[in-house]
């Protein structure tokens, strides 16, 4: 299943809107054009489809907050599929075009349809739109591969290498993988090795040290509000990697997870493509089967949160313009942005030895200016964010052991393991004034 | 090349190029030897990106291909991805221009190269930054025969064999080439009803007699039924051709079996194309019973990628029951429930499979409708999509779109029982707060359903204090009423509204939140049912705030008049009467608008002179044309103003010339001027003056010509009639002084034409042209715009006439 046409836009300072790339498949639109007959709709020029697609976002206008075309209640969007109205006739109509977006770049395509159009089909009768999907969030890992920082130069050097990209993973527009992240491998031969068949997502034969590299990553979310009509909120999700330069067509790695004897058990596990074997009884472990029953609500306390982290800090969005900052801390230091409204606290990477650091200040406002207009920064903004990182630990428990990692594989390799506690979207809220709440489950 | 791509009519049009030329140079520049291999890659993308314009004809094609194919022979072995390019650029040209299904001698010689592309297993030394050569070959042939299915299914045995043998990374693309023309050549065969076990047989046993004669019989592609292009992956309702073979099709099932057991060897994109074309086949051949994927189920279900996952749902709608017992259809359906809110997924996934949900394929489904949830999604399990504080807007509304159906389908008699309140308000004041934070007032629409509503308006009457509702509110109010045909709630809303608006504090808000507030108030005065004393005082402390500042503009003024004519017809108006008086009169007196002072004047008086009765009569008579075409201007339609302003004020453009300027030709004699007498007398005189005026230093000519007025066209229209035209002439040259505007007062095209002098100023006696445009009133009060044919000012025109006595005049000589 294939794509007609896959855009990527770029959305600089100032609302510069560029179109950096554009792609077309001819053979996949003509096949449309077949399938569709008089119910055809082309695809229209860069521009138009820009305009549109910007709109239907809300990007083209910021002033205007009510755009009757896209902001009718009668039309709900529901499913990731835009539509993109060419005119006021509903035959004019481009559907669905898939987007995904992260910071300034958004990338789009517009799968083929290829059963009837009349009714609109369901979205899960078109293959191609969740391998569209998976190609837009493929190609977006590849161009933002510099780890979410802003790096203009390195995004250019990779959008001039999607022709070639292109070529390998989406030759006519049947997208067949995603791009590698990284560098290719260097020893990549495609020689046949005896009869075994070679899987087509590695890239090629490892020649060296043979070394395992198992790591797992936990990331934890939380909401805490420090008020006891507010129920505090956490979740906690993880990933194992395991990467694998041992010799051999097929090296067969089995790894195993275990978990403290009071452990929650893990739940909602999905599987990657390379694992070749799963035990139904993994899949069947949910959270949304016992529903309340298994949900454990607060109060969560991190005593040890903040140990030998790398990079703590704390980030304390203010509103109005601040005029004198007294703050006291007794630990790390305090930095006070006044242009952009921030107190950002460095904690640093060890704690004192009673393992509490506190923040003690005074803050005026009502500075010559007012502060910042985004609406971000009214109301809802007495919050401290928490960013932090903490090597070997997980909250779960979970850990894999160096001897539990089976390798089946001639040479003896190197076993590393690694874990590691992540935050991510960790907020604290003002406890007397006002906060976003819900309940929401806790996973684990 | 970038720029052809995007849009070839505007590069051609700017570069002032054809097609053809483009087509020319680039063939020329693919055949230059010295240009660089990565230049020519560039070149060929409009090949495959716009291949119809530079190719409209499929004899264009024809040749364009074989030029290709002859820039190909002669390249270097080396050039590796540019012999990928050109493989792919000639199949564009040859799909998009018909080639292909016209089995032209190009697109026979093509598929000959293709072919011995890839079963060139020399092909040992390609590196991994370039793509194999063989690989590519395998993807066009898979296009070619995407396009036109059944073209290679001769090729089945072949295909089967190359696959086989191929043990690298590049077995997925000959597997992916095998399953496609497989199942369009046992498409092929279902769709001939005499096809039998030994058809399939001779079909996948490359028997080229058995086969040779299939596709004369029924060549797909000769008819113009496009079906087998289309997905045979369809609900319960579609049906799909069927291959009758009996349970003994043991070739069949072992290379299915080969095809399934070497899938994982495949990238998750290249196995969901698989297994779908698998799909397909089953579905196809009842004789290969669905369970033949039961063992891929597990993987699938566990599995992190979208469209293996995808896979799975597309083999519940096309087998249901016959693969899918009854647990594993509740186990399907709770997986996607997880992976419609699992953190490790991205937005749009998650999206997709909350579509999912809600078109989730049942082994029994018992409506057919558009979006019906499934039976086994209860209330419970939902909870585990009740939004959180993660949510961004789009998935959060998705959410409550999901919830408000689940506790629909549960009757609201649960939640009045107070099962699901703790949900339901959690979720409102989360929503409540996003809200604030400058989400769209699109959130609030889920809960226009029944079982939200009651909350809706307890919670927003007790929550909201100062939001700025904007017009989305009050289109939500209109919605309500269009959703919900019970008006009380729409009444309730509207009074929410009411009451969030008349507890606003007036200084914290914008001219653009004080005009639509006012709007949505003018819609709640329109409602019978609620009491409008709140609107009323909201009212008196507009007007007194706007009196004191600078806010008393025209359109504030006629927003709160809206609001005031409302309540001059609200049943209630007697309890209203004193305050809605002090209201106008304040307004007649002190609004720093003309207008605005003008009409509450009238207000005031109508409010204070006419009985209730007769005010709603000549209040609702004019609102009550609105909408015709002809509007009469009378008194009622004045009163009701506002609104039909925008109407009345704005010029409407007639795209075809309503009027023209016809020259009047002088054949009596030239207007003598003032002191013609004069002239008469002494000629010499009056030459001499002539001569004399020229100087003067300051002294310019002027030129009047005459012209007439008239329709351009004969039939008569609703412009018959036209008032106040006012022609605006306007220069396209420097040779003359500006024009001043013309004013008509009438033209009646039963009458005489009126006669426009055109006064022309010459700086330099050069022809000209003029443009000219018209505004003008017709009967119904609307005001239009049109353009006027230009006028041509001829060399002769710009003269000044020299004195020539009238005929019959003797001259003193």
């Amino acid at each position: 299943m294939s794509i007609r046409a896959l855009w990527i836009i770029s959305l600089e300072k100032g609302d510069h809107v560029s179109l950096r790339f554009s792609k077309r498949f001819s053979t996949v639109e003509h096949r449309a054009k077949l399938l569709a007959g008089t119910a055809y709709v082309p695809v229209p020029d860069e521009d138009i489809v820009l305009q549109l697609l910007l709109t239907e976002l809300g990007l083209s206008d910021p002033e205007k907050a009510f755009v009757s075309l896209r902001d009718d209640c009668s039309h709900c969007p529901r499913s990731p599929a835009l539509e993109l109205r060419l005119s006021g006739c509903e035959q004019d109509t481009l559907w669905p075009v898939l987007t995904v977006s992260q910071g300034t770049l958004i990338l789009a395509c517009l799968p083929l349809v290829d059963v009837p159009t009349k009714p609109r089909p369901p979205l899960f009768s078109l293959l191609s739109v969740s391998k569209g999907l998976t190609l837009l969030s493929g190609l977006q890992t590849f161009l933002l591969s510099s780890g979410g920082k802003h790096d203009p130069e390195g995004l250019a050097s990779r959008l001039a290498l999607l022709p070639s990209v292109l070529l390998q993973i989406c030759p006519l527009g049947t997208p067949l993988d995603v791009p590698l992240a990284g560098p290719p491998a260097t020893s990549t031969t495609v020689l046949p090795v005896g009869n075994q068949k070679q899987p087509a997502w590695k890239t090629g034969l490892h020649r060296g040290r043979a070394v395992v590299n198992v790591a797992l990553t936990e990331v934890v979310r939380s909401m805490q509000y420090g008020n006891p009509n507010r129920q505090d909120l956490w979740d906690v999700y993880g990933t194992v990697t395991c990467k694998c330069e041992v010799e051999g067509v097929l090296p067969n790695v089995t790894v195993t997870l275990t978990l403290p004897p009071n452990g929650s058990p893990l739940q909602d596990i999905l599987v990657h493509p390379c694992v070749t074997s799963v035990d139904s009884s993994i899949l069947t472990a949910t959270s949304v089967e016992n529903g309340d029953s298994s949900a454990f609500w607060g109060p969560y306390k991190f005593p040890s949160l903040l140990l030998l982290s790398p990079s703590d800090y704390a980030a304390i969005l203010l509103r109005d313009l601040m005029s004198a900052v007294e703050v006291k801390v007794n630990h790390g230091q305090v930095d006070a942005s006044k242009e952009k409204n921030l107190l950002v606290w460095i904690i640093g990477q060890k704690f004192p030895k009673s393992r509490e650091v506190s923040l003690e200040g005074k803050v005026s406002f009502g500075g010559p200016v007012p502060g910042p207009t985004d609406p971000m920064c009214s109301g809802l903004t007495a919050y401290i964010k928490l960013y932090f990182k903490v090597p070997d630990l997980t909250l779960s428990g979970c850990s894999v052991d160096q001897h539990s990692v089976q390798v089946y594989s001639t040479a003896k390799p190197k076993i590393f393991t690694a874990r590691e506690l992540q935050s991510s979207d960790y907020f604290i809220w003002n406890s007397t004034g006002t906060a976003p709440v819900s309940s929401g489950q806790m996973m684990l | 090349m970038g720029l052809f791509c995007r849009s070839p009519a505007r590069f051609l049009s700017s570069s002032g190029t054809t097609a053809e030329t483009v087509l020319a140079e680039l063939l020329r520049e693919l055949r230059e030897d010295r240009a660089p291999a990565h230049v020519k890659v560039l070149l060929l993308s409009p090949f495959c990106e716009q291949p119809l314009v530079l190719c409209p004809s499929h004899s264009v094609g024809e040749e364009t291909s074989l030029e290709l194919m002859s820039v190909y022979s002669q390249c270097s072995p080396k050039a590796l991805t540019l012999r990928c390019h050109l493989l792919l650029a000639i199949t564009s040209v040859l799909v998009c221009t018909d080639c292909v299904r016209r089995r032209s001698n190009t697109a026979q010689d093509f598929l000959e190269l293709l072919f011995q592309i890839v079963q060139d297993t020399s092909e040992l030394h390609s590196d991994s930054t370039s793509r194999s050569l063989r690989a590519t070959a395998c993807d066009c042939l898979r296009e070619l025969e995407a396009c036109c299915p059944g073209l290679l299914s001769q090729h089945l045995e072949l295909l089967g064999v190359l696959r086989q043998r191929e043990s690298s990374r590049l077995h997925q693309a000959y597997s992916e080439l095998y399953t496609l023309v497989m199942r369009n050549g046992v498409y092929q065969l279902a769709q001939d009803t005499g096809a039998g076990p030994d058809d399939l047989k001779a079909l996948l046993e490359g028997d080229t007699s058995v086969a040779c004669e299939v596709t004369q019989d029924s060549d797909l592609m000769n008819t113009k039924d496009f079906s087998a292009l289309s997905s045979l992956v369809l609900g319960p309702m579609g049906a799909v051709p069927t291959l009758h073979t009996g349970l003994d099709c043991k070739e069949l099932r072992s290379v299915l079996s080969s095809l399934l057991e070497d899938s994982y060897l495949l990238t998750p994109l290249a196995q969901a194309d698989l297994l779908h074309k698998l799909i397909e086949l089953v579905a196809m051949v009842p004789g290969v019973p669905p369970t033949i994927f039961r063992a891929q189920l597990l993987r699938l279900l566990g599995t992190i990628e979208v469209s293996l996952l995808h896979t799975s749902l597309l083999m519940k709608s096309a087998f249901t029951d016959s693969l899918f017992s009854a647990e594993d259809e509740a186990f399907l359906l709770k997986r996607l429930v997880v992976l419609s809110q699992h953190p490790l997924l991205n937005t749009p996934e998650k999206l997709f499979y909350m579509d999912c949900l809600l078109h989730f394929p049942e082994n029994r489904p018992i409506g057919c409708g558009d979006e019906t949830l499934p039976v086994l999604l209860t209330p419970q399990l939902a909870t585990a999509v009740v939004p959180t504080v993660f949510n961004d807007s789009v998935t959060m509304l998705t959410r409550f779109n999901l919830l408000s159906m689940v506790y629909l389908e549960n009757g609201v008699e649960r939640m009045r029982k107070g099962e699901a309140l703790p949900t339901c308000m959690s979720i409102w004041l989360l929503c409540l707060a996003l809200w604030e934070m400058g989400a769209t007032v699109k959130l609030l629409l889920p809960f226009l359903e029944p079982p939200f509503f009651f909350f809706f308006i307890l919670v927003m009457q007790k929550t909201m204090q100062s939001h700025p509702l904007g017009s989305s509110a009050y289109q939500l109010a209109d919605e309500t009423q269009n959703k919900l045909q019970n008006s009380s709630w729409t009444v309730a809303l509207l009074q929410g509204f009411q009451n969030t608006i008349s507890n606003v504090s007036l200084t914290k808000l914008t001219s653009q939140e004080l005009n639509s507030h006012l709007k949505i108030m003018a819609r709640v005065a329109e409602e019978k049912d609620i009491p409008q004393h709140k609107t009323l005082l909201f009212l008196s402390a507009v007007v007194i705030a706007s009196s004191s500042s600078l806010l008393g503009n025209w359109r504030l003024g006629n927003g709160i008049l809206a609001v005031c004519r409302r309540l001059l017809t609200h049943p209630g108006l007697d309890t209203l009467l004193i305050t809605l008086a002090d209201v106008l009169q304040h307004m007649a007196t002190s609004y720093r608008d003309t207008d605005i002072r003008d009409h509450s004047r009238l207000y005031y008086t109508l409010l204070t002179n006419l009985s209730k009765e007769k005010l709603a009569g000549v209040l609702e008579r004019g609102t009550a044309t609105e909408g015709d075409q002809v509007k009469k201007r009378t008194l009622s339609c004045i009163v009701a103003e506002s609104e039909g302003h925008a109407s009345i004020l704005t010029i409407k453009k007639v795209e075809e010339a309503v009027l023209k300027l016809v020259e009047l030709k002088t054949t009596e004699p030239q207007e003598l001027p003032e002191d013609g007498k004069n002239w008469l007398c002494n000629s010499t005189d009056a030459v001499g003056a002539y001569r004399a005026q020229f100087d003067i230093p300051d002294f310019a000519s002027e030129v009047t010509l005459n012209y007439q007025l008239v329709h351009n066209e004969k039939k008569a229209s609703h412009f018959d009639h036209l008032f106040s035209i006012c022609l605006h002439l306007s220069l396209t040259d420097e040779h003359y002084e500006e024009l001043g505007d013309i004013t008509v007062p009438c033209l009646f095209r039963e009458k005489s034409p009126p006669i426009v002098k055109l006064k022309l100023k010459p700086r330099h006696p050069y022809p000209t042209f003029l443009r000219a445009s018209a505004v003008f009133t017709t009967q119904d009060g609307l005001t239009w715009y049109s353009e006027l044919p230009e006028i041509h000012i001829s060399f002769q025109q710009t003269f000044c006439p020299v004195p020539v006595p009238p005929p019959g005049v003797n001259l003193h000589t």
